[in-house]
């Protein structure tokens, strides 16, 4: 059953800066854009590194080992070396709060 | 339908073919190869192969049937003996003559063997090809005393593997510093240090004379420093697959000579990845790369002359290299002439970046610190004055300067 979970006050987040959270054995990514609050996995689909490493710039993450960029608000991967999209989660803002659901 | 041939079935053959399918749906595309594989990228092969683990879509980076899907014709296993420019045809070991209106010579490199005695023992290896990589992570797994003949980017690889593995490993290194082609001297000395912390025994200075196969070891005579080893593996770079462009009288200097978009000397022949040695704007001269960026992407120009849409490549180089805590990521030229400026970014982190007289980025080095490619890339892509008391200061952010 798909569970919220509350992952960081909104004011912890500044823009396109990611925050690496976990979640169970889930790492996410969570990233402040202009229209809202995304959350997609941390971990590239190309080698093991951390997206909430990279930079982000204009919606896209760029992993910081090899340079694969993904589309934030729809985990796609833009560039190879990946060549396998991310999972997004939704995301929802209550009280000044941020909440990830998992499956 | 034009039909364009392209010989080598490695990452800049296939990136060859795949980018002429995004821009010509109606091409005829031939990609012949000659190992039996279809094209794999060689990055995992030092790293996730000989580590033993799986290195998922990093190796073969399309599925089997993908290149059925895009009509590209993949033929393993073929062997192209010589090239008839006259007639237009390439000719197979088998003596097959197939025909072409381009022809792509993505022929790649092949590991330079170690010019002395005892290098021709079966325990030494040099590693270009997944049966390379394979035959040696299988010795790796008995935990031999392993040396590394070349501390460059494979040889250090193939060390942090190996020590990773609980092999004991020991590195000779004829220049006085590690990486000595793409780092400068204060990042070698990093890498030293690194590799000494996780039990690697290194020897700079010191080129191996011969090596003397024992039954039971190998002796290494580098002089004042003999090494005895189970496995010996030489990483010492790589020699241009030139012989067949050679033959067919193109003009070759430690590579196919091409222009920016891939043009050989003769106008149906283009050259693409490490066997080209191209014009390069970012380097204003003809430099010839062994990188993963360059398979990747300049067959791209290639594929656009072939269509008549030229437009050279330019890319600001990149390249990277994964040995035991560290990424080590190198953009431009950080010479060593140039004066390096150190930021640090915490516990094994760093940004260096490399500025010219004028206070001009020309080259960067991350380690550990991905998050800073695209700030320096762009840096250096500006190449404006920056200024250097700011530069100085970790604590002034690079965005700061864009």
């Amino acid at each position: 059953m798909a569970e919220w979970h509350r992952v960081a006050a909104l004011s912890d987040l500044s823009l396109e800066a990611p925050l690496g959270v976990r979640i169970g054995d889930l790492q996410i990514a969570v990233v402040k854009l202009e229209d809202g609050v995304y959350a997609i996995n941390d971990v590239c689909t190309h080698e093991y590194a951390l997206l909430s490493e990279g930079f982000c710039e204009e919606g896209r993450i760029e992993c910081p080992l090899h340079q694969a960029c993904f589309d934030i608000r729809t985990g796609k991967a833009l560039n190879e070396p990946a060549e396998v999209d991310v999972a997004t989660y939704p995301v929802k803002v209550e009280d000044g709060a941020v909440f990830v659901q998992v499956p | 339908m034009a039909r364009t041939v392209i010989i080598g079935a490695g990452q800049a053959g296939r990136r060859t073919a795949e980018a002429l399918r995004d821009l010509d749906p109606e091409a005829e595309i031939l990609l012949l190869g000659e190992e039996a594989h279809p094209p794999y990228d060689r990055p995992p092969l030092s790293k996730a192969v000989l580590l033993g683990k799986d290195p998922g879509n990093g190796l073969f980076v399309r599925a089997p049937d993908f290149y059925a899907g895009k009509r590209i014709t993949l033929r393993t296993g073929t062997r192209v003996e010589a090239l008839d420019l006259a007639a237009k045809q390439v000719v197979t070991a088998a003596g097959e003559r197939i025909g072409y209106d381009s022809l792509v010579l993505a022929t790649g490199a092949r590991a330079r063997p170690l010019p002395v005695p005892g290098a021709d023992d079966p325990r030494v290896h040099t590693l270009r090809t997944l049966e390379d990589a394979q035959a040696i992570q299988a010795a790796l797994l008995s935990k031999p005393r392993l040396a590394v003949i070349g501390g460059g980017l494979i040889g250090l690889e193939v060390a942090s593997s190996a020590r990773q593995l609980g092999c004991s490993v020991t590195v000779l290194e004829a220049a006085d510093r590690l990486m000595a082609r793409c780092v400068p001297p204060a990042i070698s000395d990093m890498a030293a240090a690194l590799h000494r912390g996780h039990g690697v025994a290194l020897h700079l200075g010191r080129t191996v004379r011969r090596i003397e196969p024992r039954p039971d070891r190998l002796l290494l005579d580098a002089g004042d420093v003999q090494v005895e080893a189970d496995l010996v593996v030489i990483g010492i770079g790589g020699i241009p697959n030139t012989a067949l462009a050679e033959a067919a009288g193109l003009a070759v200097q430690d590579g196919i000579l091409a222009d920016a978009c891939g043009r050989t000397s003769h106008p149906d022949v283009y050259a693409a990845g490490e066997v080209a040695r191209f014009d390069h704007p970012f380097f204003g001269r003809q430099v010839r790369l062994e990188a993963w960026q360059v398979a990747q992407n300049q067959p791209a120009a290639v594929a656009r002359a072939i269509c008549g849409q030229a437009q050279p490549y330019d890319e600001i180089p990149w390249h990277w290299t994964d040995q035991f805590t560290w990424n080590l990521q190198v953009f431009g030229t950080p010479d060593p002439e140039l004066e390096l400026i150190r930021r640090p970014a915490g516990e094994d982190r760093l940004t260096a970046i490399a500025v010219d007289a004028g206070g001009r980025a020309r080259g960067a080095v991350l380690i550990n610190n991905g998050r800073e490619a695209t700030p320096v890339r762009r840096l250096i892509g500006a190449g404006k004055a920056l200024d250097l008391a700011a530069l100085r200061d970790p604590a002034v952010p690079l965005r700061q300067f864009l």
